[in-house]
């Protein structure tokens, strides 16, 4: 094989079938945003600390900012946009909003992949678990107190 | 935030992966991608070409041999750590791998990136070197092992060179070991780290963020004055940066070198 | 006097579902925003596209100073891909220098989208590339050939009073501004003190809110026309205009901003206008759409910092019994490259003069200067959190010096209860609060009565153990008649802000806002005001997202900033609610032969009271007056489109005397912090938090809750790791958030939070601004250090306002070396 500069790569996001030419220093996010208009996912900051873009590759929670689009190719992807079904919002997403434990909203998405990926593994989550499981999430708005109570609860 | 073109490729075996760091000067390899992403993203270094290692089965995987040795897969994640029964073997292992930055990093994040990359600030070198692991590096010429406290060589320099790849590493088993860290906020980037390992009845300990490589020291004794009297003779010249002067870093070494010892002497 | 009422719920109040009951004011209501957002499909300006746009990517200055010997783009031209540039020359042609709002000297320092003849900071514009990728734009801009030549550089307030190294040579000095204010009569105080505190000098530290999404816009131009339409993220337009359109050399409206979501602003997205500028030149040069995405590092270096101030020879006269006089101290303000919104910073801490206190006698000489750091802007708590960090440490400093219990010192000296409306010495109007029982709550909240037994828990495990208090105030509504005082020239006052209701032929109600919200919620609570006035839900009442010039709805003052939403915005949209609602009633009337009086507006219809059969829904008003009005009398005056100017009363202030009512509302914030300090390492915790906070009357309880958990939890950071430090370069060393340390969701302390109301006798609602909180997580924790590591005389002054862990490491080997900062002279 050879090294190159451009590949096709195929992914599954939320349930839909993505083929497209990329290159090689893409992005995955900026391939979600750009590229494929999945504009829910953000960016916060250049260093991987932020997580605004997270999401979960092959059921992992990853930060989208630090993987190439290449490196996704053949996986599937699942942002925020996939958590709401046609228009009604999952028990995480009411519970966010419930809680008020959103302001602006820009790291809402990326809290709630996280959030999404802890209530797979852990059914009922302590506190302490709760903000591991978002230490990789900034939010300048909350101060993360709704947010985990949001996540408590909807963990019940 | 943008990097400069690059060429990539995802070879299936060693073999192939050795081939193709050979075949260019500036090709690196590419394991979680939580450091080097983030140096190309700054344009700080930009390699030709990226090898990602990530279909490369021979790289993965956590095995305890019947001596308790456990051997680690260089593309072993530190969730993998987290996660892994074996890795029980050698409780500190999981217990600093949970503590580097948050889920999403440990997610994706290797142990060999983690050492290859040996940013001074990293929390595995300094704890390998402690524990006395071995890591066993593939390259042209076959395979060979190095001690942990031989592996690192500088800044971002270790003896896996241009065209080698580390495969595993290997660390007996044991819980006499201790690790002691001030970090920026809660599992944030260290700014002095110390990890400390019993040895019989001695101890070593290896602090890090002071140096270009961990600095490894045996005291004579466990006891507070002879781990004092090691790091002070060891005559530590850390470097200055916003979160620490150099001695503010030499005094962290100094207390935090006392913690780690009390944690492995209690532990064993 | 106002009532107060007491809420302390144990947890943040939740929505429920379907609790929710008549009158809407006061009640939790689900938040509109959060459809949309929870879902990822808010609109942030990165995520509008326009077909054929390109991408913008600054070149910046690597020098702190520098002349601009030349700028060659030729090879940027050259690459494939790249759409064109913009140079320092180009703009200096294209376009006047921006509207200075200082005296001179500072009136003449010129500044322009990109830097012309020379750099002043590290990350200063030189020139722009545009490419078809943001990936080319970023190639490009690295072939752009910049020759500088250095310059001597100055990092330090107080070294550039001097003069030696000046940044603008049109204005031949540093100095932007300076003053001085003297009320009550210091002299005489210090006669009459038992005691006299000095403190040589306290140093507030420079960061910023760093909202999570950066700076941007995408700009189009449209020829025909002459019309820009920015989508951005601009905080507040109204000003962003007044500095372009001249620079630009347009009318006002050929300025069109377009904001639907904004991540968060706190003040840091006030100044754009160079960059939006240097934008709308590329847009019309170049004849298509052009997108600038910040990145954090630009963020950090080039956009923008909160004010650094030094104060020096804080002088306190104080009775034997407590009661302090007043106190008299010199600042030095530095506001980085270029002044921008400054120098008003220079006067809006008045506002607040005597902070929470009954001081009398007050002297602050003023003066803020350019430095070769990042330009500064209005970040949250503007230049009050400054002077009431000033006054929380000299009642801390001044009760540790003299043996006296911090607690009766803040309770003697506070502004009573029953002295509101209290005037300050300089003429500010306090409206309503009691910050004795807020003190008595946090007190409560945070176990300060076990003081002593934690003290010596700690102890028992090696630790040191304090507790801290921390007032402070936020002052919400400016006059901005207080920019006279510092520029007499200046043709501004008074405040506004605009809303307009309708009543749609379908009956549907629809709002639009004057303000820019960055999360605060606006759509939710003026929905909430609207239905309450016009009998309906707020699900019934649609509020447009976010803020378009476009729909008239906008004057001077509008935007979102400066604690004022719930005075002003909702002034606003109660006055047009209320129009329309007299229309409504009006309509009806004559429909039904009847008087206006005799018409009431419940469940969505306007109907004769004690009638209920005799009812027009909300839709047959607006489909009547809009497409079915033939037989309406000919002397009904109503169009059911109302737009309202909310204005609050505001006299010019005497410039002289410098004295005035300067801000309408007075929010309170009363905070306690408990930290345990591990003296082998300087290392801190924050083990307990308490907050008590009175904003009048809450519109939406919860909202207010989570401004209070956002408020302190960016003053936590800023008083523990977030510092904008510069090397000898002028190179800043935390330019992204691996350095710049915010707090995560580990690093938060339990939080207690406790709330009273105290009416405002002077807005609509009986609410006050609350959004910015005065800084007091940062007053708090300096306290609690200070209390942890020795008052009552002996041990380290806490000096500064942001203590990582080297500074307290420091504070504890040291402790004469800040101890001798403060003296006492009793008499």
């Amino acid at each position: 094989m050879e090294a190159v500069s451009r590949k096709t790569i195929t992914v599954d996001i939320n349930g839909e079938r993505y083929e497209r030419e990329i290159e090689a220093r893409r992005l995955l996010i900026h391939f979600i945003r750009d590229d494929l208009g999945l504009t829910g996912s953000h960016i916060g900051c250049d260093t991987g600390n932020c997580g605004a873009c997270s999401v979960l590759v092959d059921g992992t929670l990853v930060k989208s900012c630090m993987m190439l689009g290449v490196q996704a190719d053949g996986a599937k992807i699942e942002t925020v946009e996939g958590l709401a079904s046609e228009g009604e919002l999952n028990g995480l997403q009411q519970a966010f909003s419930d809680h008020h434990a959103l302001q602006c909203g820009y790291c809402t998405p990326g809290m709630l992949m996280s959030a999404t990926a802890l209530l797979r593994e852990n059914k009922s989550p302590s506190e302490d678990e709760i903000r591991k499981s978002i230490q990789g999430n900034i939010c300048r708005c909350t101060g993360y107190v709704n947010i985990v109570e949001a996540i408590k609860a909807a963990a019940q | 935030m943008l990097l400069r073109e690059v060429e990539y490729a995802r070879p299936a075996s060693v073999q192939e992966a050795l081939r193709l760091l050979g075949a260019n000067d500036g090709a690196r390899a590419l394991a979680g991608g939580q450091t080097l992403i983030n140096v190309m993203k700054a344009r700080a270094a930009s390699p030709d070409v990226l090898v990602d290692l990530a279909d490369i089965g021979e790289l993965r995987g956590i095995e305890l041999g019947s001596d308790g040795t456990l051997e680690l897969g260089a593309m072993t994640t530190y969730t993998d750590i987290v996660d892994s029964a074996e890795a029980r073997a050698r409780p500190i292992l999981a217990e600093v791998c949970n503590q580097i930055a948050d889920v999403q990093v440990r997610n994706r994040g290797t142990i060999g990136g983690n050492v290859c990359s040996n940013d001074p600030t990293n929390h595995l070198p300094p704890l390998l070197v402690a524990i006395g692991a071995t890591m066993t590096i593939v390259g042209p010429g076959g395979e060979r092992s190095v001690s942990a406290e031989d592996f690192f060589l500088g800044v971002y320099m270790t003896a896996a060179g241009p065209g080698e790849l580390l495969m595993k590493i290997s660390v007996p088993p044991g819980k006499g070991d201790g690790f002691a860290s001030v970090p920026i906020g809660k599992d944030g980037t260290c700014i002095v780290n110390v990890a400390a390992s019993m040895v019989g009845s001695g101890v070593r300990l290896a602090i890090g963020c002071v140096d270009s490589v961990p600095v490894l020291l045996k005291p004579e004794s466990t006891e507070d004055d002879a781990v004092r009297s090691a790091v002070q003779n060891a005559n530590l010249d850390p470097p200055w940066d916003v979160h620490a002067s150099a001695d503010y870093r030499r005094h962290l070494a100094e207390t935090l070198a006392l913690r780690a010892v009390a944690q492995a002497a209690g532990r064993n | 006097m106002s009532e107060t009422t007491t809420v302390t719920p144990e947890r943040p109040l939740v929505v429920e579902e379907g609790d929710v009951k008549p009158g809407f004011i006061g009640q939790n209501i689900p938040r509109k925003e959060d459809k949309r957002l929870v879902q990822g499909e808010g609109v942030f300006f990165d995520d509008v596209k326009r077909h054929e746009m390109g991408y913008v990517h600054f070149v910046r200055s690597p020098y702190a100073h520098a002349r601009i010997k030349s700028v060659d783009v030729a090879k940027a031209l050259e690459l494939d891909g790249v759409y064109g540039t913009l140079t320092g020359d180009e703009v200096a042609i294209l376009t006047d220098p921006f509207f200075e709002l200082s005296t001179p000297p500072g009136a003449n320092i010129k500044d322009y989208a990109l830097a012309v003849g020379r750099v002043r900071h590290v990350g200063d514009p030189v020139a722009a590339v545009v490419a078809r990728t943001r990936d080319l734009a970023r190639d490009a801009a690295e072939l752009v050939e910049v020759d500088y030549e250095p310059l001597p550089h100055v990092l330090d307030g107080e070294e550039s009073l001097k003069d030696e190294v000046v940044l603008h040579e049109d204005a031949g000095s540093n100095t932007v501004w300076s003053g001085m204010f003297d009320w009550g009569d210091f002299d005489a105080a210090l006669a009459d003190a038992d005691h006299v505190v000095r403190i040589e000098r306290l140093h507030f530290d420079r960061f910023s809110s760093t909202p999570l999404e950066c700076s941007g816009c995408l700009v189009e131009f449209n020829r025909g026309t002459g019309q820009w339409t920015i989508h951005g993220n601009h905080q507040m337009p109204g000003v962003g205009a007044i500095w372009m359109a001249p620079a630009l050399r347009v009318g006002i409206d050929k300025l069109r901003f377009v904001s639907q979501d904004i991540g968060g602003g706190f003040g840091n997205k006030i100044t754009l206008h160079p960059q939006y500028t240097a934008c709308c030149l590329l847009a019309r040069k170049l004849n298509r759409p052009v997108q600038w995405t910040e990145w954090r590092t630009d963020q950090h270096t080039a956009n923008t910092h909160g004010n650094e101030r030094t104060f020096l020879d804080v002088t306190v006269p104080v009775k034997a019994d407590g009661t302090m006089l007043g106190f008299s101290v010199r600042a030095i303000d530095d506001c980085g490259a270029f002044p921008r919104y400054e120098p008003l910073g220079c006067i809006i801490w008045a506002q607040v003069t005597p902070g929470c206190y009954r001081w009398r006698n007050i002297r602050v000489d003023f003066t803020q200067v350019c430095t070769n750091k990042s330009p500064v802007a209005p970040n949250r708590g503007y230049s009050r959190m400054q002077h009431l960090w000033l006054t929380e440490r000299i009642v801390d400093i001044v009760a540790g010096e003299l043996g006296l219990d911090p607690i009766e010192v803040r309770k003697k000296n506070y502004v009573k209860h029953e002295e509101f409306p209290y005037e300050t010495p300089n003429g500010c109007v306090y409206d309503s609060g009691d910050y004795s029982r807020c003190l008595d709550i946090a007190l409560d909240l945070i176990g300060y009565s076990s003081l002593e037994e934690k003290q010596r828990d700690a102890e028992s495990r090696g630790k040191r153990f304090g507790i801290g208090i921390g007032s402070t105030l936020d002052s919400g509504t400016n006059n901005f008649g207080q920019s006279m005082i510092i520029n007499p020239e200046l043709q501004f006052s008074g405040n506004n802000e605009v809303a307009t209701v309708k009543l749609d032929i379908f009956g549907e109600v629809v709002a639009t806002l004057g303000t820019v919200p960055q999360g605060q919620g606006h759509e939710t609570t003026s929905s909430q005001v609207i239905a309450e006035i016009l009998g309906c839900t707020p699900d019934d009442v649609n509020v447009r997202a976010g803020h378009d010039t476009y729909w008239n709805s906008t004057a001077g003052f509008s935007g979102t900033y400066a604690s004022q939403f719930a005075v002003t915005g909702l002034g606003a949209v109660k006055g047009a609610a209320e129009e329309l609602a007299g229309e409504m009633k009006e309509l009806a009337a004559a429909v039904f032969g009847c008087s206006p009086d005799d018409i009431e507006l419940v469940e969505s219809q306007a109907r004769i009271k004690g009638n209920p059969e005799a009812a027009l829904p909300f839709m047959a008003l607006g489909a009547i007056l809009n497409a079915n009005n033939a037989g309406l009398p000919p002397d009904l005056d109503v169009t059911l489109n109302v737009r309202y100017v909310y204005r609050p009363h505001f006299e010019k202030p005497d410039l002289e005397r410098k004295f005035g009512n300067l801000t309408l509302t007075y929010a309170t914030q009363i905070h306690a912090c408990a930290v345990e300090i591990d003296p082998e390492t300087g290392v801190y915790e924050i083990v307990d938090y308490a907050a008590v906070d009175d904003c009048g009357n809450r519109i939406h309880p919860q909202i207010v809750e989570g401004q209070v958990h956002g408020a302190t939890a960016q003053a936590l950071g800023a008083a523990t790791h977030e510092i904008f430090t510069y090397d000898e370069e002028g190179n800043l060393l935390t330019p992204n958030f691996y350095d710049y340390h915010v707090p995560h969701a580990m690093d938060m302390p339990p939080m207690k939070n406790g709330f009273i109301e105290s009416e405002s006798p002077f807005t609509p609602l009986g609410a006050k601004g609350m959004g910015e909180g005065g800084g007091a997580g940062i007053h708090a924790v300096c306290a609690a250090l200070q209390n942890a590591l020795g008052s009552r005389g002996e041990g380290p002054i806490v000096w500064r306002s942001c203590n990582p862990y080297e500074g307290v490491w420091d504070l504890l080997q040291k402790p004469e070396e800040t101890r001798k900062l403060v003296s006492v002279e009793s008499r």
